[in-house]
């Protein structure tokens, strides 16, 4: 006999529209997949040593729901090294990969506020971490020709109209656009003026070459920052991921965290603590190449005619692309993140790799 | 932000944990954390997987190749047939399974019937989605049954699910076949979805037995089920576990997992592999361990006179310490302070359960029995 309980979650289910929205792979699954999250590099042997050595010395066993405390201490100490800030290890909490970062700060910290407001163009998990609960979110207005960053007039307006809670990328996870330090230093005035706080994805800001403005910098007590651990290490399927936050903000969500998944994964927290100690070794490197390799894909693209969306992000390039030139890229076999998917409809997000300049061409 | 509220539920284990540790004497009975590492050969399977799948990125479903021995494992233990492809799900470990299945199966207002005590996070997960949890006493001196009569007099018009939890956590109650098969029954005749916890399943003891529900007539339609390596396998740091379920449920599942973490670590899905087709050698051993441990308890807390539901299954037991006069809370709290000992509060898995307290067998037996030596000074100290 058919269930009509069952019938009634299905329905229940079908009717949320963000569980259906797609995600990007967590990492690129090959040199042809330029629409995955994260770069693929080879895992450096240190990496592998440190995650296996803790696990055959009996680092199998639970471990802190915040996360191990030597991997806390050493995300505050590249975020604080990285963008000014003053995070301790107790403002840290270590999540399994940068979408329970999402879901934890939307929840918990959105719990505490009558509505959010979020960029009409953004990663999709972000849609789908608010999906699961009933919340007023606002959509705050963006410019395509600014990279989909929302503007600071139509952030202004939000917290005017009494929304007391920001989400923002800078960099922009689908065209790698950042605030100026002006324009962070006028959203801190916002927050300051409003009484309200923000969660600021800073993931991808590793990879803006002159650096990036953070929020924290100059709002630390009222804003919480979310972004993988670390983005590019090659450690993207292990899923790694982090929150700065006042300290009032992370024991909620470490009660959330427990009560979810009880703690990261220990190899994969030795994992990121052993990246944590060599990841500026390679940074510089892997940020020249990455650079070289998407100002020729610019040059190539502007060859051919295709409308690039501003960027800083060097791992990532977004440009219009119509239904004609998306079959030829899927003719070709070459992966590709869809703009819809983020809010942004005719838009791609290509990785920037060895691959990005044939993905191109194929376009010619 | 958050307002301080005394301590209770799952913040009041932690609090022990916390304190615990600043004990160099301390002897854990507390958290189900057993005592042995990872099997070696899992570990160097992870290791192999570090350095030769690199460029492995799993669905948020799971690796095709575990989820293939997912489903032979809940085959060959518990008779449940699953296409792999469609109605396995691997997880964060079995908590995130927990919280997947409380998601997937219930709304707000919505009713599950939870027999009691129970694992405190299930009232957490519930607690998240705006439910209600409708509790089914049960008592020690009939080993924590809870009784299907019970079971079916708590339905409402809002009820949608039941939990089934065997061996249970606390309580270590096996549920019968013939429970197992009324129970299911009643799932059927009042259309309830069955959340079926299997974790502790390969930990059974004397003759008792354990049955999926999903593994009954009916039942599979019905049924999401978890399991986890943590115990079986001795690999709670991992954070591995899994839901079996009908594929149209676990295409859902599988949607709220993208949603709440998006993945499960590769490399914990490269140990799970090992671990599910490899030697099963050391999870014979580690039950056999438990088997005796679980003795050497028993044996301890008849010398001190204690009450408690024989632990049919699991890896601890349920205790009563009604004679203290005492909430377990402060039982717990001066059983540490006092011989650093750590047990778990009763009142942590329920607030009917304020004079109980939860005690494992997950230490080495030497270790057992001093915990138990202290434990039998603490109480002369309290009666």
């Amino acid at each position: 006999m058919a269930s009509q309980s069952k019938a009634n979650i299905l329905a229940r289910h079908a009717a949320n529209a963000a569980l259906n929205i797609p995600l990007p792979a967590i990492a690129m699954r090959g040199a042809r997949d330029l629409g995955a999250d994260e770069p693929f590099y080879p895992l450096d042997e240190r990496i592998i040593a440190g995650a296996a050595d803790a696990m055959e010395s009996g680092q199998t066993h639970y471990v802190d729901v915040p996360g191990i405390p030597p991997l806390r201490e050493a995300i505050a100490e590249h975020l604080n090294a990285d963008s000014g800030t003053s995070w301790g290890s107790a403002n840290i909490l270590v999540t399994a990969g940068m979408q329970e970062a999402r879901f934890l700060t939307t929840q918990i910290i959105g719990a505490q506020y009558a509505s959010i407001a979020v960029p009409a163009v953004a990663h999709p998990g972000l849609r789908k971490a608010l999906g699961l609960k009933r919340r007023e979110v606002l959509s705050l207005p963006d410019e395509p020709e600014r990279g989909f960053l929302p503007t600071l007039e139509g952030i202004a307006a939000a917290l005017e109209n009494g929304c007391r809670l920001l989400y923002l990328e800078s960099p922009s996870r689908l065209s790698g656009a950042v605030y100026s330090a002006s324009q962070v230093a006028r959203i801190a005035d916002l927050l300051a003026q409003h009484d309200a706080a923000a969660i600021w994805d800073a993931g991808l800001a590793r990879w803006v070459a002159d650096g990036c403005s953070s929020l924290a910098a100059q709002a630390q007590e009222s804003v919480a920052v979310i972004g993988e651990a670390w983005h590019g290490s090659g450690l993207g399927a292990w899923l790694v991921g982090a929150i700065a936050a006042p300290t009032d903000w992370i024991a909620p969500m470490q009660s959330q965290k427990q009560i979810m998944a009880i703690c990261t994964s220990t190899a994969s927290q030795y994992a990121a603590l052993a990246a944590s100690e060599i990841i500026g070794e390679t940074q510089q490197q892997r940020l020249a190449q990455m650079h070289a390799q998407r100002a020729a894909a610019v040059v190539l693209a502007g060859e051919l005619g295709l409308d690039i969306l501003p960027g800083a992000a060097e791992n990532l390039l977004a440009l219009r692309l119509d239904a004609s030139g998306r079959g030829k890229l899927a003719e070709a076999g070459i992966d590709f993140a869809a703009g819809e998917d983020f809010g942004a409809p005719d838009t791609i997000r290509l990785n920037i790799g060895a691959a990005t300049i044939a993905a191109l061409e194929t376009l010619a | 932000m958050s307002k301080k509220k005394p301590a209770a539920g799952t913040n009041l284990l932690y609090q022990l944990i916390a304190e615990a540790r600043s004990y160099d004497d301390v002897i854990v009975m507390g958290r189900g954390d057993p005592d042995f590492d990872t099997p070696a050969h899992i570990v160097a399977a992870a290791k192999q997987a570090m350095i030769h799948h690199q460029a492995d990125v799993p669905p948020a479903a799971g690796l095709p190749a575990l989820r293939e021995a997912i489903a032979d494992r809940v085959k060959r233990v518990n008779n449940i047939d699953v296409d792999p492809a469609s109605e396995v799900v691997v997880t964060n470990g079995g908590q995130e399974a927990l919280f997947l299945m409380v998601l997937a199966a219930l709304g707000e207002g919505d009713e599950m019937i939870v027999p009691e005590p129970n694992y405190n996070t299930y009232a957490d997960s519930l607690a998240f989605v705006g439910g209600v949890k409708v509790a089914v006493q049960t008592a020690h001196e009939a080993n924590f049954r809870a009784d299907p009569a019970d079971v079916r007099a708590a339905i409402s018009d809002k009820t949608r699910a039941l939990l089934l939890v065997s061996p249970n956590n606390p309580a270590a109650n096996v549920i019968s076949p013939a429970d197992m098969r009324v129970l299911v029954d009643i799932a059927i005749e009042h259309d309830l979805m069955i959340l079926a916890d299997d974790i502790y399943d390969l930990f059974v003891y004397d003759d008792f037995v354990h049955t999926s529900p999903a593994s009954l007539p009916g039942g599979k339609e019905r049924s999401l089920t978890l399991n986890a390596l943590s115990k079986s396998y001795s690999m709670t740091g991992w954070r591995l576990g899994w839901i079996v379920g009908p594929a149209d449920l676990m295409a859902r599942v599988v949607a709220l997992k993208a949603a709440i973490s998006g993945g499960t670590s590769i490399i914990a899905q490269h140990a799970g592999i090992a671990a599910l087709t490899g030697p099963q050698d050391a999870v014979e051993m580690m039950a056999a361990a438990y088997a005796r441990r679980r003795r050497l308890v028993l044996d301890a807390l008849d010398e001190m006179g204690m009450d408690y539901g024989l632990p049919q299954g699991g890896q601890f037991v349920f205790a009563n310490i009604a004679f203290t006069g005492m909430d377990s809370a402060e039982v717990a709290q001066r059983i540490l302070s006092e011989q650093h000992v750590l047990a778990y509060p009763g009142s942590a898995f329920s607030k009917e359960r304020k004079d109980y307290l939860r005690m494992t067998f997950l230490q080495p037996e030497a270790q057992l029995v001093e915990g138990l030596r202290r434990m039998k000074l603490a109480m002369a100290n309290l009666s």
